[in-house]
């Protein structure tokens, strides 16, 4: 509607004295929206990612007296990031980290969202139940986890005595698991994020398609797989690619947990950048990891909005028909 | 027709077994929380582990909370301040930059949705200041921060919280605009009234509930963000996410009891406020794409 409305005032055709001050308003309009922001951008970012830029060129760690004196090593830094291993082991982590929370929330989230998309009895309990892990502060998510997971801990204990076996894995201190731990966790504390989102996108699907196929006889299963599925397709891209890149991110559960121990085990490229900022205090090396985290990122992110663009589209178009919608 | 029945039967058991599963599974945690803040210190981590704490204690938010020193534990030490002080602090941050958040993001939704000021190119691109991992920046941003005075310092995280809610505060709330006719709009210019005064009288109050569930939907955000809390705050300004990593760092062993204190204190706010806007939390965490 929105989009309809713009371009009638700005088709070119003959404008009106009247439609040219209309359009000179709503230029004024927007730039003391935007100004401030872009201003607030230049102030904050632009120095920000120049120093970055700076500090991937010039070694200087905290040692080294004043960083602005500090000597240029070229493409070095670069160089040396890229063939340091454990850099190479730590994108390997964060790439498995956040496919398997991801895929894990995924799955967790549609089973739970697709048994809960018609009303029933107890709804709400179950709805307000499970939303509550994503609403517990990731830190505090760290150090319960850490109350629960010891080897004698509750978690070990109550799954001994359901299982009637003797389960005792070290969650926290063997590096085989330490990586997953933090996944469950992960998928765990996320779970409510895909959930939700499922739940709304299967709520949204209108209900005439169905009911057509139910009449003409179709099994559960086939409503399932050839109307609800492909219908379903732009949320099921957006839970998927919402969680990926925030996964990518995830810092505080990691960190606060384990600090990227036992060893290596679950040191993913957000805590080896900051262990090598802030604890081995190479700033230029971190800045340069960061660097190639950020364009690796951007590409990342690029790729997603693509698909995110695409999928709003055929959303906004899903809710227009549905009538519950905007048409913009 | 009894087999139909029988069957349909079978489903809604299978159903309330594996729902009431994940139910256990999702909320064991933070029963496990809840209690261990009431436990007395030789159940922390006793053997077997005490399901059912008794006798129930107090000491522990009487400790972490208000310094009680009766309970003092000599690990509390490390911590440079009192947890009611990071409690003020993380109020008015988290209050403030969303504020800043809600503010900004709903002129810019209001200026896109009704005159396109970004174009939808545009508006993805603005993602981008969530999407990119914050680590990426922290250690530059810290010098930048400390060489403008702002490093621990209430306004510094302000203004970074707010830069990095602003995405979902001007898809949120676009979201909302987009729901509301234009013909009120056109009324009111048609009547004189400035494309100011129609924003601030007409279209904000017009998606009220939107408006209060986006600044709540970016308060939890605020509320709980850790990483930059690390980097820019360090004896100042401490918010709640960092006043609890310090119990870590103690050396005479595990204060579960008070660590669980504290945490309770954190999340309650949380769950509160998450409860309140449940409805809208799909659309929130999908930038407004997904609506109920």
């Amino acid at each position: 509607m929105s989009v309809a409305v713009v371009s009638a005032a700005s088709i070119p055709s003959q404008p009106s004295p009247r439609q040219l001050s209309r359009q000179r308003a709503i230029e004024r309009f927007r730039w003391s929206i935007l100004g401030p922001l872009i201003a607030l951008l230049a102030f904050v970012l632009m120095p920000v990612l120049f120093l970055q830029l700076y500090f991937s060129f010039h070694q200087w760690t905290v040692y080294l007296g004043s960083w602005w004196d500090a000597e240029y090593v070229g493409l070095d830094l670069f160089w040396e990031v890229l063939t340091d291993p454990r850099f190479g082991w730590a994108m390997v982590r964060s790439l498995v980290f956040a496919t398997g929370s991801t895929l894990g929330c995924f799955l967790v989230g549609f089973a739970l969202a697709y048994l809960m998309h018609r009303p029933f009895r107890g709804q709400p309990f179950y709805y307000t139940i499970f939303i509550l892990p994503m609403l517990t502060v990731p830190v505090v998510v760290a150090y319960t986890a850490e109350m629960l997971l010891y080897q004698s801990g509750p978690i070990n204990d109550l799954i001994s005595h359901i299982a009637g076996i003797e389960f005792k894995p070290m969650w926290l201190t063997n590096p085989d698991i330490a990586l997953l731990t933090v996944m469950l966790l992960e998928i765990w504390n996320w779970v409510p994020f895909s959930f939700i989102i499922l739940l709304a996108g299967l709520s949204a699907i209108p209900k005439e398609p169905i009911e057509a196929a139910e009449i003409l006889g179709a099994s559960k299963w086939r409503v399932f797989w050839e109307v609800q599925l492909p219908l379903l397709r732009p949320v099921i891209f957006l839970a998927l690619v919402l969680r990926f890149l925030e996964a990518m991110a995830e810092f505080p559960k990691t960190w606060a947990l384990l600090q990227g121990g036992p060893g290596t085990a679950t040191e993913t490229l957000p805590v080896y950048i900051f262990l090598t900022t802030w604890q081995y205090f190479q700033i230029s090396k971190g800045a340069a990891m960061s660097y190639i985290v950020m364009l690796l990122m951007i590409v990342i992110v690029l790729l997603a909005i693509r698909l995110l663009r695409r999928e709003k589209r055929s959303l906004d178009t899903m809710y227009a028909v549905a009538g519950q919608g905007p048409a913009g | 027709m009894m087999r139909k029945s029988q069957r349909r039967r079978m489903s809604a058991i299978v159903r309330y077994l594996v729902l009431t599963v994940w139910a256990v599974i999702a909320f064991f945690p933070i029963y496990w929380m809840i209690s261990t803040s009431f436990k007395v210190d030789t159940q922390w981590f006793a053997w077997p582990p005490v399901y059912f704490p008794h006798p129930l204690t107090l000491s522990n938010y009487l400790n972490v909370w208000f310094g009680a020193e009766e309970y003092a534990a000599t690990q509390y030490a490390i911590s440079s301040q009192k947890p009611l002080i990071s409690l003020l602090n993380s109020t008015i941050i988290a209050t403030a930059s969303t504020f800043l958040s809600v503010l900004f993001g709903s002129l810019m939704a209001y200026g896109v949705s009704r005159y396109r000021i970004l174009s939808e190119a545009r508006m993805f691109q603005l993602l981008m200041l969530r999407m990119i991992p914050p680590i990426v920046v922290v250690a530059p941003l810290s010098l930048y921060y400390s060489a403008l005075g702002l490093l621990d310092s209430m306004t510094g995280l302000i203004l970074i919280y707010f830069l990095t809610t602003l995405p979902y505060a001007v898809w949120m709330t676009k979201s909302f605009i987009d729901e509301v006719p234009r013909e009120i709009e056109q009324a009111a210019e048609i009547l004189g009234a400035t494309r100011w005064r129609t924003i601030f009288e007409i279209v904000l109050p017009l998606i009220r509930s939107g408006l209060v569930a986006t600044f709540l939907f970016i308060l939890i955000l605020t509320w709980s963000e850790y990483l930059l809390a690390l980097i820019i705050t360090k004896t100042q300004v401490t918010t709640l996410p960092i006043e609890l990593s310090k119990y870590q760092g103690t050396t005479e062993g595990r204060v579960y009891g008070r660590q669980a204190a504290l945490s309770v204190g954190i999340t309650i706010p949380l769950i509160i406020v998450g409860l309140m806007i449940r409805k809208h939390l799909a659309r929130g965490f999908s930038f407004g794409m997904v609506r109920r």
